[in-house]
């Protein structure tokens, strides 16, 4: 069905234009292509000057796309039709998985990316849509590593795939008692409250020696649907690396929460978790129940947090506290914060950012922080509301469903 | 537009090249991976590592006998276990890669032993002493040149039994560090004749050690051994003062360190400890290694474990002139290593990779200084232990 919109054109400027459904799928689709390409020399290339022509080269590419009104074009294809801009999507995340199936490091980088994107998608749901603040995500990150690793050594008989939603539900119940102090304070005091929580979580862990204590303990590799993840592929199936399961795990995971966020956010849930987070008292006058969004929202992110956590444990294959810092969380929050508060799509270019930038700087040694530091603030100077501001919200097009 | 439309092919064309020209790995040197903390709290002990492989690395492309050209990947493990993690498996993954000298920081080289094991890397680790890195496991890949808490308490065991004493009580902290101590020195204490009358295992933070105390008084042991860091075993050797005890107190490496003379002040004579590795200028070939060090003006000092990273660098490199680049040769060959020759003394494998002949050094605390036991007035016979 063809329909009418006020968009940019490629080298057109603005007007009214037709855009027939076909034209719409093509955008997508490109825009699929191009991240994927993007994506994959980001995770590929190697060499000092190599990533500093990449770091030249998309920015450049974005400022193009943008003045020559690609970029808008795709944006108004993406929101016509969300769904298959997301089916879209995971196909060209699998294309590219199967891209670097040989390459373990790229695939290990690409599968911690979209799980440390899982955490931030239930971040967003707490920050950016009820406003609720989360300092301690890594410790529901941990908190779901530890489960998968506990309910794998003592109750052996449960399949993994349950352990992993067992350590959601275990997140989202340990969150369950966090919120209540949280929800008796307020602005800083409830930020304080959160980074307690992960200092404790931390302490309990070392002093605990039935988890391993301080030095950590081993957590055997996934088996899935008779699959032990810690195979590499056989040859007959075309080989590839044993990431490459986790990493459609992964996928799987990142794909089904987005869809869960984006549809909270589309809906009458999102409206009201909006409402409470823009102003509590007026829509408590509206009868909107400010405290149960709350809940709700911080149990969902929790829940998202232990579920990337139950198979990033799963994959690295050993945890330990000291994976679970304080600056951890904070890394998780800058994900969210450079992608633009409460945009769902933003998280995913922003973790890649995060996670692989100080990984390719590597070459520079001692200063790759310093620099990663500096790109970072960088771009909160020349897109100070993020990579991806949230845009306004739609009440009638582009629905999932 | 039209000047768009030329910016943007001309973009799309630089990508393209830049596509191009990545493909195609040059690789006529060998390439060796440096693993350690880079970056963070104790970048000082991996700054110090990086720089003395990097120098085995250029002496030996100095050399004009060497069969190879070398090069070093340095790697940073900021000390955490999951970027350790990452990192050896950037490492492991690359088949360029033949060898690595790792890790400085236990809890990382534990998780990361499972990477190099999958992707057979044979790895020597320069720094980290928890036992459970080639104890753990009975992987091949895995060695050590450095000494762990087990050599370090048979070396603590078999000193102290030659001064004669026969009669120890045990406090040490439940943490891993304390306990671990603990457990070794159990073991080479029964193997070397002593006893044990009483252990108490306490809390790091605890404060008040009356209650051990006066029942260690009332068992009357000769020494009090104490597995434990600084800050509690400053307290426990200020309160034992009070309660009038005079038993010599025996630590380890965990005291090893100014703030534990600052802090028990006086009472600190004669206090004694033992820690793995050595003052660089102690090691069998440590002149010579400061020297080199020096004169390639590294803006960092080598560090305690330096010349570990140093030997252990140097070790690889033998074993590949002898055998070749090659992952599966090299680990065998490092396998069979009995009494090679290194700055750090002979290193000779045993089954689990681990060097048994490593250096342990005794100190000793004169006039409120840590002092190495043969350069103290405590050997030369002009003071005693009480």
């Amino acid at each position: 069905m063809a329909t009418n919109r006020v968009v940019g054109r490629p080298f057109c400027g603005t007007r009214v234009i037709t855009m027939p459904d076909f034209k719409t799928k093509l955008a997508i689709l490109l825009g699929v292509a191009l991240s994927v390409v993007v994506l994959y020399g980001f995770l590929y290339l190697e060499r000092e000057w190599e990533i500093g022509a990449l770091l030249v080269m998309v920015p450049l590419g974005v400022y193009f796309l943008r003045r020559t009104n690609a970029l808008t074009y795709y944006q108004h294809a993406a929101r016509e039709m969300p769904r298959f801009t997301w089916i879209s999507f995971v196909l060209g995340a699998v294309v590219l998985i199967m891209l670097l199936r040989h390459d373990d490091f790229a695939l290990l980088m690409l599968t911690t990316v979209l799980l440390y994107a899982t955490v931030s998608l239930g971040l967003t749901i707490q920050f950016g849509f009820v406003g609720v603040v989360n300092f301690s995500a890594v410790a529901f990150f941990g908190i779901g590593a530890y489960s998968m690793a506990a309910l794998n050594q003592h109750f052996v008989f449960l399949p993994d795939l349950l352990i992993i939603f067992f350590s959601g539900a275990i997140s989202a119940l340990l969150g369950a008692l966090l919120i209540l102090p949280i929800l008796r304070t307020r602005g800083h005091y409830a930020a304080l409250i959160t980074i307690a929580f992960g200092i404790l979580f931390r302490t309990f862990l070392e002093v605990n020696d039935v988890l391993g204590g301080p030095q950590g303990l081993k957590v055997p590799a996934l088996e899935m649907f008779g699959w032990n993840f810690g195979n590499s592929f056989p040859s007959e199936m075309g080989g590839g690396s044993f990431y490459v399961a986790y990493a459609i795990v992964a996928l799987v995971l990142v794909a089904i929460v987005y869809l869960i966020t984006r549809l909270i956010e589309s809906s009458w849930l999102g409206l009201n978790m909006d409402s409470v987070r823009l102003d509590e008292v007026a829509s408590a006058a509206f009868g909107i129940n400010g405290p149960r969004w709350k809940i709700a929202a911080f149990m969902l992110g929790n829940c998202f947090a232990g579920l990337a956590g139950a198979v990033y444990a799963a994959m690295y294959g050993f945890i330990a506290p000291a994976n679970f810092n304080l600056s951890d969380s904070l890394l998780l929050v800058s994900i969210v914060l450079l992608g633009g508060i409460g945009n769902a799509v933003a998280v995913i270019p922003a973790a890649f950012l995060i996670v692989v930038l100080p990984e390719k700087f590597q070459v520079i040694q001692e200063y790759r922080l310093l620099l990663f530091g500096i790109v970072v603030i960088l771009i909160l100077r020349f897109r100070p509301s993020g990579l991806m501001p949230r845009g306004l919200r739609q009440y009638f097009a582009g629905r999932f469903g | 537009m039209i000047k768009f439309q030329c910016m943007s092919r001309l973009w799309v064309l630089s990508v393209l090249c830049l596509f191009l020209t990545s493909c195609g790995e040059d690789s006529e040197t060998i390439k060796i991976t440096f693993i350690g903390p880079l970056t963070g709290g104790v970048s000082a002990g991996g700054l110090g590592g990086r720089n003395s492989a990097d120098l085995a690395i250029t002496l030996r492309n100095q050399a004009p006998d060497a069969k190879y050209k070398y090069e070093l990947v340095s790697l940073d493990d900021e000390c955490k276990p999951n970027v350790g993690v990452q990192v050896a498996t950037k490492a492991a993954a690359n088949k360029a890669i033949v060898a690595g000298v790792t890790h400085y920081c236990s809890a990382v080289a534990m998780g990361t032993v499972d990477v190099y094991h999958k992707f057979g890397l044979p790895v020597i680790v320069w720094g980290a002493v928890l036992p459970d890195i080639t104890y753990g496991n009975d992987y091949l890949e895995i060695h050590r040149v450095n000494g762990t808490m087990i050599n370090q308490n048979t070396v603590a065991a078999e000193f102290m039994i030659a001064q004669n004493f026969s009669s120890w009580s045990v406090i040490h902290d439940t943490t891993d560090y304390g306990k671990g101590h603990f457990k070794y020195f159990e073991r080479a204490l029964s193997e070397s004749g002593g006893t044990i009358l009483g252990t108490f295992g306490v809390n790091p933070d605890q404060q008040d050690f009356t209650a051990e105390l006066t029942k260690i008084k009332a068992l009357n042991p000769e020494v009090i051994y104490f597995g434990g860091l600084a800050p509690t075993g400053v307290r426990i050797r200020s309160q034992m003062n009070k309660l009038g005890m005079t038993q010599v107190f025996q630590g380890t490496s965990g005291i090893v360190s100014d703030a534990f003379i600052d802090g028990v002040g006086n009472l600190s004579e004669g206090v004694l400890a033992f820690r793995e590795g050595a003052p660089t200028e102690k090691l069998p070939g440590g002149k010579m290694f400061m020297k080199a060090y020096e004169a390639r003006n590294f803006n960092e000092p080598a560090e305690a474990y330096g010349a570990f990273a140093f030997a252990a660098t140097n070790l690889i490199i033998d074993v590949i002139e002898q055998v070749g680049p090659d992952r599966k040769l090299i680990r065998d060959m490092l396998n069979e290593t009995r009494g090679h020759e290194s700055i750090v003394g002979p290193v000779t494998f045993d089954g689990n990779g681990q060097n048994t002949i490593a250096v342990i050094t005794k100190y000793v605390i004169q006039d409120s200084e840590w002092v190495v036991w043969e350069d103290s007035e405590y050997a030369s016979g002009k003071r005693f232990l009480k």
